[in-house]
């Protein structure tokens, strides 16, 4: 209070002397009090601004989590000594992975070609069991097998990985495609390159550099144009994660006042490191390309940190405008500025000369574009989403950078696609007025593995999947479940059987009739059993399966798999059941592999992004029916290639594949089925028409040549099934249902569950031990 | 005179016959051929061949013998040398407790040699070790499936077999087992 009082008396001698001069001081401080007011106001907003701006700097940052998409791969191609790798194959594989033929392949990513020796370097790759190394292969490529394989350098192995091909991606709703880094993860001199370039100061300011502004507004005043930002690196951090891109001074006093506080908070190394994941590098069709991760792969196809000095350069050049400086669109410009980019390193002194100059020699080295669409292999890919559907949600699919190792060949997959179109214009002959339509599924006869799937002769439709929805009925397809179920009780039915093809009626109690008919109304007598399969014949067919039981049949096609209630109807012996191309591949896979429930699989393994394994889908087999029953049906099957329904697939297939399979016709040839298998593939295809309607075609005219066309394009192994220990074959008459000698002409070598083979004994000439042994038995 | 002829073809035909039908021993490796030519598109042609197409077929039987028999094999299938340098990383990962890697490694390994008994018998043992015997079980079933005339594989097998049975507490299975190991 003391010291107050001479203030106040201060004041009003003050007024009594200068009363003018009050007046106008008196505006002054009213003025200034003004001043002070509204800049106290203007604090205390800037202040609370700024603590709403710390709010969101502090919560973003912190919780600053990226959606990064998962990947999906195809499988890994492994090349080693006898790998069946046809030229087209390996010359398709490299060109999905954006390998570069070069003279001679120094560089991973790139591989030359003399004839048929190829020289292959590949990338490394983290697989969940370790890192492939990058290698270079040398080796050549007869009757389509590798031979003389040889690691060059890299690491000596039988064995070698390629990088898997990337086949799509499951991406977060913005679109945003990234792959993390840390900063450990830098290939030398990039933070040299990055600072020299975008931010001497980076280390030495707190977010905002004036000098850098000013010297930049210097430049830009000579030049005339903006030839030169200012901005700090924390800058555009700040404007790539929390601001827009419009140029205005409230955005810019908003980005400064956001780099200082992120300053405050957060280390440096935080601030790069997040830099090096957010920044925009170029635009990948619809996806953003954000981070260096993912622009070192989309530009050069490596991994970020096995980056020499001239890819650094050019990521960095492009950081000023990836749409301009693309180096795929305009190559001239991005040199020009990558070698500017190089020039700024030299300034810097911390890279020798000598490496400066070696990288301005070199080219860009950038990749062909990663030739890869998400609409490539829509089928295969939804049947990969349903499958994963079961484990993993969506949010975490799309957010957590997971890593799906499918089972897809590519190669394969390109033929069954190619078959598909080609064989279906030329069934329609130029007709569009009944249009056709197909799918296919290709699998691997022994792992059960989805090798290939089409859902519809334009592949690059992502609409209805055929081979997963259409359940149409399958028709003949399933005669040889009919039949497993008959063989299966050796004491009633072997192959050599006599089975009635004649016309018959079944009354139901309603009053109902039914009267099977053959294909072509006609009937055939008793014949043999393997015959009545390998030819198709109804009527002998419904009198087999309507003595073992329908409920028999069902039972065994259950056991076989199908999970949907099967109605116990006679009908559903000549293959009134619905099943999906898929459905039908399932139970032909327990066929091919004599009896073993094999699941079809089309992942391997789920890791997270850093390679650590989440889910493995691993090979499984169970053996659910009688093997001995199932090498009988086998031997049905491959008949039915030799002289039966699709005897017309040898018109375009060596003879040595051994094959098996099956022809299904329904109705009006609404539906043609092929499903068939090699030594090495279980193919199934159908043709039909979407309104369901009628075509001329039957199994062997529609789906065997789709399933021909497949099965030529792909080379594999015969199929010649291992007997099982139960099993003998004899030299038999089968009309007689008797043995005979090998040389008869009428013999037929026929395998037998043992103990169900005929005891009588018939000689080429006619005579019958048979007779001879009734006429001794009448004796006694 | 008619007799004349039709013998001969008879006995061409039966020892063509007799030639394809003792069965063609290994599989055979098939490279792809040419995308064949445009299918015949005889949309009225049946499900089942005619008398005169079943005709032809006896003809062409008789000309391309290797089409007449149905394939099969008694020789259980080697596995490639790469296969084996997996099987071999896959031992030493087993050695070391780690079944799980092996396993990865031998499933490479079944994928290259798909026919081969002896890598589901190396998978049916990888699965032993870590106790999932019903698994286990059915990797010796179908390496056994391929051993074929093979009795110095198809031994290992019964044994695997028996020894996952018994510590299943089968111990019916795996007296079956043993019993089937001391027949060969």
């Amino acid at each position: 209070m003391a010291k107050s009082s001479p203030k106040r008396r201060g004041s009003g001698r003050s007024k009594k002397k200068h009363g003018k001069s009050t007046a106008g001081s008196g505006f002054r401080a009213r003025v200034w009090r003004l001043i002070w007011r509204v800049g106290l106001v203007g604090v205390v907003i800037l202040a609370g601004w700024t603590v709403y701006l710390d709010a969101i700097v502090t919560s973003k940052f912190e919780g600053r989590r990226w959606e990064v998409p998962s990947r999906v791969y195809a499988r890994p191609l492994e090349l080693y000594d006898g790998a069946a790798v046809t030229t087209s194959g390996l010359s398709q594989e490299l060109s999905l992975l954006g390998y570069a033929p070069v003279r001679s392949a120094n560089e991973p990513g790139t591989y030359s070609r003399a004839g048929r020796r190829f020289e292959v370097h590949t990338r490394g790759f983290r697989f969940s069991d370790g890192q492939e190394p990058q290698r270079r292969l040398r080796f050549e490529i007869v009757q389509d097998r590798v031979g003389d394989f040889r690691v060059v350098s890299g690491g000596s192995t039988p064995v070698v990985r390629l990088d898997p091909v990337q086949i799509g991606g499951i991406y977060p709703a913005h679109k945003e495609d990234r792959v993390l880094i840390q900063l450990e993860d830098m290939p030398d001199y990039f933070s040299t390159a990055l600072l020299a370039t975008e931010d001497r100061d980076f280390f030495d300011h707190w977010g905002v550099a004036p000098l850098s502004i000013a010297r930049a507004m210097w430049a830009n005043i000579q030049a005339g144009r903006v030839v030169q930002g200012g901005s700090t690196l924390t800058q555009q951090l700040v404007k790539n994660l929390y601001l827009t891109r419009e140029q205005t001074l409230v955005r810019k006093g908003n980005e400064a006042l956001m780099a200082l506080l992120l300053e405050l908070h957060y280390e440096k190394s935080a601030i790069l490191e997040t830099y090096l994941n957010e920044v925009y590098l170029g635009q990948a069709g619809q996806r953003a390309v954000h981070g260096f991760g993912l622009a070192s792969q989309f530009y050069f196809g490596e991994h970020f940190r096995d980056l020499d000095l001239h890819e650094v350069a050019l990521l960095v050049a492009i950081i000023k405008g990836p749409s301009y400086y693309d180096p795929r669109r305009h190559p001239q410009r991005a040199l020009d500025r990558r070698n500017l980019v190089l020039d700024l390193i030299a300034e810097t002194g911390k890279v020798p000369a000598s490496d400066i100059q070696k990288a301005r020699q070199r080219d860009l080295d950038v990749v062909g574009k990663p030739s890869y669409t998400d609409s490539r292999y829509p089928a295969y890919l939804d049947l990969v989403r349903r499958h994963l559907a079961r484990e993993y949600k969506d949010e975490d699919l799309q957010s957590e950078g997971l890593r799906i190792f499918t089972t897809l060949n590519p190669e394969i997959q390109r033929a069954t696609e190619s078959a598909v179109e080609q064989t279906l214009n030329q069934l329609e002959g130029g007709r569009t007025d009944k249009k056709l339509e197909s799918a296919a599924v290709v699998t691997a006869r022994d792992s059960g593995e989805v090798l290939a799937l089409v859902g519809g002769r334009d592949p690059q439709f992502a609409g209805f999947n055929r081979a997963v929805d259409a359940r149409r009925p399958v028709g003949s397809l399933i005669k040889p479940f009919i039949y497993l179920t008959a063989l299966s009780q050796p004491d009633r039915y072997t192959l050599i059987t006599p089975i009635k093809d004649q016309p018959f009626s079944l009354v139901f109690d309603d009053g109902r009739r039914w009267e099977p008919e053959n294909y072509d109304k006609q009937s055939h007598g008793v014949v043999p059993l393997h015959q009545a399969l390998s030819r198709s014949y109804n009527l002998a067919t419904v009198r087999v399966g309507l003595d073992v039981g329908i409920d028999a049949v069902i039972e065994t096609l259950q056991t076989l798999g199908v999970g949907q209630p099967i109605q116990s109807y006679p009908s559903m012996l000549l293959g009134a059941v619905n099943l999906s191309p898929v459905d039908v591949a399932s139970l032909y896979q327990s066929l091919a592999t004599s009896g073993f429930n094999t699941p079809l699989r089309t992942i391997r393994e789920v890791t997270t992004s850093g390679g650590e394994t989440l889910t493995r889908y691993g090979l499984n087999v169970d053996q659910v029916v009688d093997p001995a029953a199932v090498h009988l049906v086998q031997y049905a099957m491959q008949e039915v290639m030799q002289e039966g329904t699709g005897r017309s697939a040898y018109r375009f297939l060596s003879s040595d594949l051994g094959l098996a399979g099956k022809t299904g016709t329904t109705n009006d040839g609404r539906d043609s089925w092929f499903a068939g298998f090699s030594g090495d593939l279980v193919t199934v295809t159908w043709v039909g028409r979407d309104d369901n309607g009628p075509t001329a075609l039957t199994g062997a005219t529609g789906a065997l040549p789709v399933w021909s066309n497949v099965m030529s394009q792909i080379p594999q192994y015969g199929f010649s099934p291992i007997v099982p220990a139960e099993v003998q074959y004899h030299w038999v008459n089968s009309e007689k249902q008797a043995l005979t000698d090998e040389s008869c002409s009428n013999a037929r070598f026929v395998p037998f569950i043992a103990g169900s083979e005929p005891t009588d004994t018939i000689n080429c000439s006619g005579d019958f031990t048979r007779r001879l042994r009734s006429w001794f038995e009448g004796l006694f | 005179m008619m007799q004349s002829r039709v013998f001969p073809c008879l006995c061409l035909a039966s020892l063509l016959l007799a030639g394809c039908a003792t069965g063609p021993g290994g599989p055979v490796y098939v490279p792809a051929e040419k995308a064949p030519p445009p299918p015949q598109t005889d949309t009225s042609e049946p499900e089942t061949p005619s008398a005169a197409e079943q005709q032809q077929r006896r003809q062409q039987q008789a000309e391309e013998p290797e089409r007449s028999a149905p394939r099969y094999q008694d020789d259980s299938e080697d596995m490639s040398p790469a296969a084996q340098s997996l099987v071999n990383r896959a031992d030493a990962l087993l050695a070391q407790g780690e079944a799980r890697a092996a396993i990865g490694q031998l499933e490479r390994a079944q994928r290259i040699s798909p026919r081969s008994g002896k890598i589901y018998f190396k998978l049916a043992a990888a699965y032993r070790s870590i106790d999932e015997l019903g698994r286990a079980e059915q990797f010796a079933l179908k390496g056994l499936s391929l051993s074929g005339s093979n009795t110095a594989l198809q031994r290992t097998g019964w044994m695997l077999l028996a020894d996952i049975r018994r510590a299943d507490g089968n111990v019916a299975g795996a007296e079956k087992a043993e019993a089937r190991a001391a027949e060969l």
